[in-house]
């Protein structure tokens, strides 16, 4: 296993700017997700790692070793693509077993008969493997593709949406298997999402990018807690981070520069008040907890609440913040 | 008045029902209407298609014959199938078939797959280069005929002059038609030079049909280009390729336009293929009766041969 590094790395498709001097590090062992919406340059990072794609500028280390001009045979990693990159007129035991047999490796076929039956095992597709890749659903055929990255021990393992085309019961049991398989083999893995529910359950450290440039990277409970800008602050929590005007909270102390307080919604308290400046516009009942939806002059604001709060749509209500998040005018973070 | 009243209700529930649009327009059912629009398309098949063929059937077992109308008909039975299938010059013709239409399958096949595979590389230029090496396919099969005729004539023909050129042999030391050994090659590499660029067609889009990202998988998974060819592109195009051949195979194996043109079966009966033989026994000869079993056992044979090889396809497809 070895440290991806990245440094000031860019790469333009025609006038769009993909990646821009990117600096990151994805340390030995460590779980890294690159977290972001569509277009912010992660697949294209992961790419370039892989080195399906060459930089334009900038320079790439693969456990130290610099492969910024290398191909991606000898850089030693593994990829599960969004897509299910099958080869389709193969059995699912040729698919797992087909980076084993790279003539690079030269594997007894016993030994590898051995892997690709552990590694099926592992993904719980034991039973197909003498199916025919395109004679399985689309969640087994996801598996296939992780397994085949798996049943080899790569410099680092990159995946890009592996778990996107699973339905959401799969999604989170594999979201588990995953990370107790890194956790166990000690693999790097830098892992491309959008999705905020793996990136929190799954990574060591999580890196926001925005249009091509890594905005934030830390552990997932720092990103939650303590991001740099809006932006950052948006990515993560569901409901998101209720982000109103300073003036609707003028009673909180706060640095003189704030234009936007951000507050998570677990960090907002709700008493039933008639002299309060909310008023409750919708309850949501999702069984465990409660949002409520509260109007504040003429912001919204997501509210989680206990679910046996004895509140009803209408009712005049006042909040109280706790750990509010101050952002200036350009969106950036402001401590006091 | 009580009853009369009682059946106007129904009758005005009745009349409330909408009727389906077809039966309001003119009286006519879904399936009449469906019948009237596929009717003419029927007639015309039957007048052109499946008349023909049946007439064809029943003159094979007669010896009628197209230039005598008026002589009496008489049946024959099964003799004119049994004539052709022990007829020696019938299997000469056949064998004729055989080596043309595996020889430019053979070359087509390979030659067009190696076109595409270069194509598809996407050099610069590409698409200029396709749509050059599309151009003989563009061409009538009479003008190809007519011209390589010309370039194969040994004192004024540019292929005698080119292949002395390059070998140093006496341009006028072989002649591709007139040749017994030369002539059934010269029909090959004419068929050839004309319909590799269909199987390029076919092949190109096969080899487009793949998705990088199977390559691209490949690639990380430290697969060499040999075994990226022979894993992923040549099983993922072959039923393409498949396709191609079928399409060749069925049109050679009636190949008619462009061996009637270049040497019209010679010399002697060396490139005599099925379809010459057809047309001498039906137009030179007339033995309307004889050829036409001729013809059903050929439609026998082109039809079985597709049906097999259709099959299998199927089943590369379905792998």
């Amino acid at each position: 296993m070895a440290e991806v590094l990245l440094s000031g790395v860019s790469k333009r498709f025609g006038d769009t700017e993909a990646v821009s001097g990117l600096d990151l590090r994805a340390g030995d062992g460590e779980f890294t997700v690159l977290l972001g919406p569509t277009g912010a340059g992660k697949t294209t990072t992961l790419r370039l790692v892989a080195g399906l794609e060459k930089p334009d500028a900038g320079r790439i280390h693969i456990g130290g070793r610099d492969v910024t001009a290398t191909a991606p045979a000898p850089r030693d990693v593994s990829f599960v693509f969004q897509q299910y990159s099958l080869y389709p007129h193969l059995s699912v035991y040729d698919n797992l077993a087909f980076p084993l047999r790279a003539p690079a490796r030269r594997l007894p076929e016993a030994q590898i008969r051995a892997r690709v039956e552990q590694v099926a095992e592992l993904l719980r597709i034991g039973d197909k493997l003498a199916n025919r890749a395109t004679q399985l659903s689309g969640g087994q055929m996801q598996r296939v593709a992780i397994g085949r990255a798996l049943v080899r021990r790569p410099n680092v393992y990159l995946m890009d949406e592996p778990l996107s085309s699973l339905d959401s019961k799969l999604r989170a049991e594999l979201r588990v298997e995953l990370k107790r398989i890194q956790r166990d083999t000690g693999a790097t893995l830098l892992y491309v999402t959008h999705d905020q529910a793996e990136a929190l359950t799954m990574a060591t450290r999580i890196g926001v990018l925005d249009r091509g440039r890594l905005v934030q990277l830390g552990a997932p409970r720092d990103i939650y807690e303590d991001p740099v800008n809006t932006y950052v602050a948006t990515r993560l929590g569901s409901p998101g981070i209720n982000l109103v005007p300073r003036s609707l909270f003028p009673g909180v102390a706060a640095p003189a520069a704030t234009v936007t307080i951000g507050v998570r919604t677990e960090h907002l308290r709700v008493q039933r008040d008639p002299a309060g400046s909310g008023r409750v516009a919708r309850i949501e009942h999702l069984g465990d907890q409660n949002h409520l939806h509260v109007t504040l002059a003429d912001a919204t604001v997501v509210v989680l609440a206990d679910p046996d709060a004895p509140l009803a749509v209408g009712d005049a209500v006042a909040l109280q913040l706790q750990s509010p998040l101050f952002f200036g005018a350009d969106g950036n973070r402001l401590r006091h | 008045m009580q009853p009369a009243a009682k059946s106007s209700f129904a009758e005005r529930a009745a009349t409330a029902t909408p009727e389906p649009l077809a039966r309001a327009v003119r009286g006519l059912s879904d399936r009449a209407i469906a019948w009237l629009f596929i009717s003419p398309t029927m007639a015309l098949l039957l007048a052109i298609n499946i008349f023909p063929l049946i007439w064809t059937i029943r003159l094979s077992f007669t010896n009628y014959r197209a230039n005598r109308p008026n002589a009496e008909v008489v049946g024959v039975g099964i003799d004119h199938f049994a004539d052709i299938l022990t007829d020696p010059d019938v299997w000469a013709s056949m064998q004729a078939t055989a080596h043309f239409v595996f020889w430019t399958i053979l070359l087509q096949t390979l030659l067009g797959f190696a076109l595409a595979w270069f194509v598809d590389r996407r050099f610069r230029g590409h698409g200029f280069w396709t749509t050059a090496i599309l151009i003989p396919m563009m061409l009538s099969p009479a003008v190809v005929g007519n011209f390589w005729a010309f370039l194969y004539q040994p004192q004024i023909g540019l292929f005698n002059y080119v292949v002395s050129f390059f070998t140093g042999l006496d341009p006028s030391s072989f002649e591709m038609i007139g040749s017994v050994k030369l002539a059934p090659w010269a029909i090959v590499l004419v068929d050839t030079w004309m319909w590799t660029p269909y199987v390029m067609l076919i092949c190109l889009a096969g080899l487009r049909s793949i998705p990088d990202y199977i390559y691209e998988a490949a690639e990380v998974d430290r697969a060499s280009k040999w075994r990226q060819f022979w894993t992923i592109t040549l099983p993922m195009a072959l039923p393409f390729i498949m396709l191609a051949v079928l399409f060749r195979g069925i049109e050679n194996f009636k190949m008619f336009d462009l061996v009637n043109l270049l040497t019209n079966g010679g010399p002697g009966s060396t490139t005599e293929v099925a379809s010459i033989t057809l047309k001498r026994e039906a137009f030179e000869k007339w033995r309307t009766g004889y050829s036409s079993a001729f013809a059903i056992i050929l439609f026998v044979t082109v039809f079985g041969l597709a049906n097999i090889y259709v099959k299998a396809l199927n089943r590369v497809k379905s792998r």
